[in-house]
C-alpha cells in the first residue's frame, strides 16, 4: 500500500486522456488499493487516476461520512442522465476552492469492478455528483472548467503564483 | 473529488457513538473506520478518547444531559444527543479547554447537517459550565446512572457476587491498565522491562504473569521497543493465565478452539516448546489476525477455519492431549476494554450463550485423549456461562472430572476459579481444569 502523489492544477498532466483497462490482474488491483489509500488520507470523497499520473480509466469514491461506502468504477459511461443539479464542488487538485457547479442531479452508470465483473448502478445526490466529476478527470477535464471564463482565469492566476513563490 | 470540508473529529465521535449506541455497531469497527479517514494523529486520539469516555459513562452523562435540556431530543436528531454527550465528557473528564468544547462542538453541527442545533450545543454546554456548582451526582436511586450499567445487567452482576458487585461495576468503568506480554522466547520479562526504562516508558512486572509488564499509560504499539520484531504483545494479564493452566509438556499435540485472535495461542507457543497446536476458530476474517501474530512474533501453528461444536469437517481423526476451550461468552469480564459490550448484550443473551457453550464442549469433548486435560476458559463473571455450564457436562460426560487449580489469584469457585473485573489489575476471566479419566 502507498500514498500516491497527487498532481496539482494547473499540471498538463492533469489533461490526460485516459486509456480503458484492457487486463484486469494485480498491477489494477495495487493501483485501486493505492487510490483508496490516497484518496483517504487526503481527505477527499472520490479521486481519478488521472489526478495520479496513472493514465487509466479507474475511478475511486466513498461519499459516506464514516468510510463505509467505498466503490470502484473501472471503464466507467455514463449511460443516461436526468435533472440539473448545482451542488458546491471542491478537487483534491485543486486544493482550497469551492465553486457552484451545474450537473446532471440523476445518472446511469455502467463499469467494471476492480475484478472485471461488469455492473450498472443508478445514483444520484453527492454520489452522482462525485462520479461526473471523476470521470470529468479521466477525460482530461477538471471542474473549473465549467466555471465562467472571469473565474477560472481568476483560480489559474491564483495556482501560477503560489507555483513561481515556490520556485 | 473533496467534500467541502473534512469533517471534524467531534463530529465524528458524533457519528461512531451514533452507530454504536443506535445501530449496535462495534466500537473497535467504527473507530478503525475513523480513524482511517482521520489523518491527524491528535485528532485520532481525541476520536478514541470520547467514544471510550462517553461509553465509559454513557448512563451518567445521559442523566446529566437530561437536567440540561428541558425536551428531549426527537429520535431523528439523536446525533445532536452524541455531539453534547461527548462535550460533557470533553468538559468534565478531560482536559480540553472549556472554549474550545463549546465552538468545537458548535461548529461541528454545521457537518452533521443540523445547523440549526448550534445555538442549542452552544446553549447547553455553557449552561453545564455555569451548573456545575448545582449538579447533583448520581446516587444509588439511579441506579443506572449510579453504576454505569443498565438495569438487568447491575441485577445480574450483583444476584452473582453480592459482595463485590459495586466494586466489580467501578472496575468495568475505570480505565484498563495497558498490560504486556514479553516473548520469553526473545528475552526474560527484566530484560524488557530494562529496554522499557531506556525508552523513558515506565512500567512494573505484574504479579501472578511471569511474562507481564504493566506500562504506566497506554501508547501505540509502534512506539514500544521491538514490537515489530517480536518481543513483546499487548494482551490482559488474566488472558496470560491460561497457558500455564493448560500444562502442556513439549512436543504435544494442542487444540486451541476459538482461537482467534490468538493471544493465547502464541503465549503457549511461546512458553512450551515443539508444540503440535493446531488453531481453530469460526470466523476466518479474525482468524487472519492468529497468522499476523505468528509471523510477526516467528512462531507456527495449524490454523484453521472451523466450528468447534461440529469437528466432522476440519477434525484429521488423531486425539488431542491438550484442548483449550476459550468459550465465546458475553465478555462481561472486559467491559472496560469494551464498553460498548454493556449497551450490546441483552437478557436473552444468557439463555443463548450458555447453550452454546455446552455445544461446543460436547463437540470437543470426544476429541481428547484419555489422561488428557481441558482448559474451559471465559472473560465472563456469571456463573450462567461458567459453573453452570461445567456442571451440567461433568454430568453428561462421566469420564470428566474437575481439576483443583492451586494459584495465589482469584477465588475458587465450585469447580474453577474466578478473577472479577479488576481484581490483580486484570481483567474478568473463568477459569477450570477438566481432566478426562485414563483407560482401566
Amino acid at each position: 500500500m502507498a500514498i500516491l502523489q497527487i498532481l496539482h492544477y494547473p499540471d498538463p498532466r492533469l489533461r490526460t486522456i485516459a486509456k480503458p483497462v484492457s487486463v484486469f490482474g494485480d498491477e489494477v488491483q495495487r493501483i485501486v488499493t493505492d487510490m483508496f489509500e490516497t484518496m483517504y488520507a487526503a481527505p477527499g470523497i472520490g479521486l481519478a487516476a488521472t489526478q495520479v499520473n496513472i493514465p487509466k480509466r479507474i475511478l475511486v469514491t466513498d461519499t459516506s461520512r464514516d468510510g463505509t461506502d467505498p466503490r470502484c468504477f473501472i471503464n466507467p459511461q455514463i449511460i443516461e442522465l436526468r435533472g440539473v443539479e448545482q451542488m458546491e464542488e471542491g478537487c483534491l487538485s485543486v486544493p482550497d476552492v469551492f465553486e457552484t457547479v451545474e450537473r446532471a442531479e440523476w445518472v446511469k452508470v455502467q463499469a467494471f469492478d476492480q475484478h472485471g465483473t461488469p455492473f450498472e448502478v443508478e445514483l444520484d445526490g453527492l454520489l452522482a455528483v462525485c462520479v461526473q466529476h471523476e470521470i470529468d478527470h479521466l477525460d482530461g477535464k477538471l471542474f473549473v472548467d465549467r466555471l465562467s471564463l472571469l473565474k477560472r482565469s481568476r483560480i489559474r492566476r491564483k495556482f501560477e503564483k503560489a507555483q513561481k513563490q515556490a520556485l | 473529488m473533496k467534500a467541502q470540508e473534512s469533517t471534524p473529529p467531534r463530529a465524528r465521535v458524533a457519528h461512531v457513538l451514533l452507530n454504536v449506541i443506535n445501530d449496535g455497531a462495534s466500537l473497535d469497527r467504527e473507530l478503525d473506520a475513523a480513524r482511517r479517514l482521520t489523518p491527524d494523529p491528535r485528532n485520532q486520539a481525541l476520536i478514541q478518547e470520547c467514544a471510550y469516555g462517553v461509553l465509559r459513562h454513557y448512563y451518567s452523562l445521559r442523566r446529566h444531559l437530561s437536567q440540561l435540556i428541558e425536551r428531549p431530543l426527537r429520535k431523528r436528531d439523536a446525533v445532536i444527543e452524541m455531539l453534547l454527550l461527548s462535550g460533557l465528557y470533553q468538559l468534565f473528564e478531560m482536559q480540553v479547554p472549556e472554549h474550545a468544547v463549546v465552538d468545537a462542538s458548535a461548529a461541528a453541527v454545521r457537518s452533521l447537517d443540523k445547523s440549526w442545533a448550534s445555538g442549542l450545543v452552544n446553549a447547553t454546554l455553557r449552561n453545564a459550565l455555569r451548573q456545575r456548582e448545582r449538579f447533583v451526582p448520581p446516587t444509588t436511586d439511579d441506579a443506572e446512572a449510579c453504576w454505569n450499567h443498565p438495569r438487568w445487567l447491575i441485577d445480574t452482576i450483583r444476584a452473582a457476587w453480592p459482595d463485590d458487585w459495586q466494586r466489580v461495576m467501578q472496575a468495568a468503568t475505570a480505565r484498563p491498565p495497558f498490560t504486556l506480554r514479553v516473548n520469553r522466547r526473545q528475552l526474560a520479562r527484566d530484560e524488557y522491562l530494562v529496554r522499557l526504562q531506556d525508552a523513558d516508558l515506565a512500567a512494573r512486572a505484574l504479579a501472578h504473569c511471569p511474562d507481564g509488564i504493566v506500562l504506566e499509560s497506554a501508547v501505540p504499539v509502534s512506539s514500544l521497543p521491538g514490537f515489530d520484531a517480536g518481543l513483546v504483545s499487548v494482551q490482559d494479564g488474566a488472558a496470560q493465565l491460561a497457558a500455564p493452566l493448560l500444562d502442556a509438556q513439549p512436543g504435544q499435540r494442542v487444540l486451541d478452539a476459538c482461537a482467534a485472535p490468538g493471544g493465547k495461542t502464541m503465549h503457549l507457543l511461546e512458553t512450551v516448546d515443539a508444540l503440535e497446536l493446531t488453531a481453530l476458530d469460526i470466523d476466518p476474517v479474525r482468524l487472519a489476525r492468529v497468522n499476523q501474530s505468528a509471523a510477526r512474533l516467528g512462531l507456527q501453528c495449524r490454523v484453521i477455519a472451523g466450528d468447534a461444536a461440529l469437528p466432522a469437517p476440519w477434525w484429521d481423526g488423531t486425539l488431542y492431549d491438550r484442548i483449550l476451550l476459550d468459550a465465546p461468552c458475553s465478555a462481561t469480564g472486559v467491559i472496560r476494554r469494551h464498553p460498548d459490550i454493556k449497551l450490546h448484550r441483552a437478557p436473552d443473551d444468557l439463555a443463548l450463550l450458555p447453550a452454546r457453550q455446552a455445544a461446543i464442549f460436547d463437540g470437543l469433548w470426544p476429541l481428547l485423549r484419555p489422561g488428557g486435560k481441558l482448559l474451559y476458559a471465559t472473560c465472563s463473571i456469571l456463573p450462567q456461562e461458567n459453573d453452570d455450564v461445567l456442571s451440567a457436562a461433568l454430568q453428561r460426560h462421566r469420564d470428566a472430572l474437575a481439576a483443583p487449580i492451586n494459584v495465589a489469584w482469584g477465588r475458587p469457585t465450585r469447580h474453577g476459579r474466578q478473577i472479577l473485573s479488576g481484581e490483580h489489575d486484570m481483567d474478568g476471566f473463568y477459569f477450570c481444569v477438566i481432566e478426562k479419566a485414563a483407560h482401566d
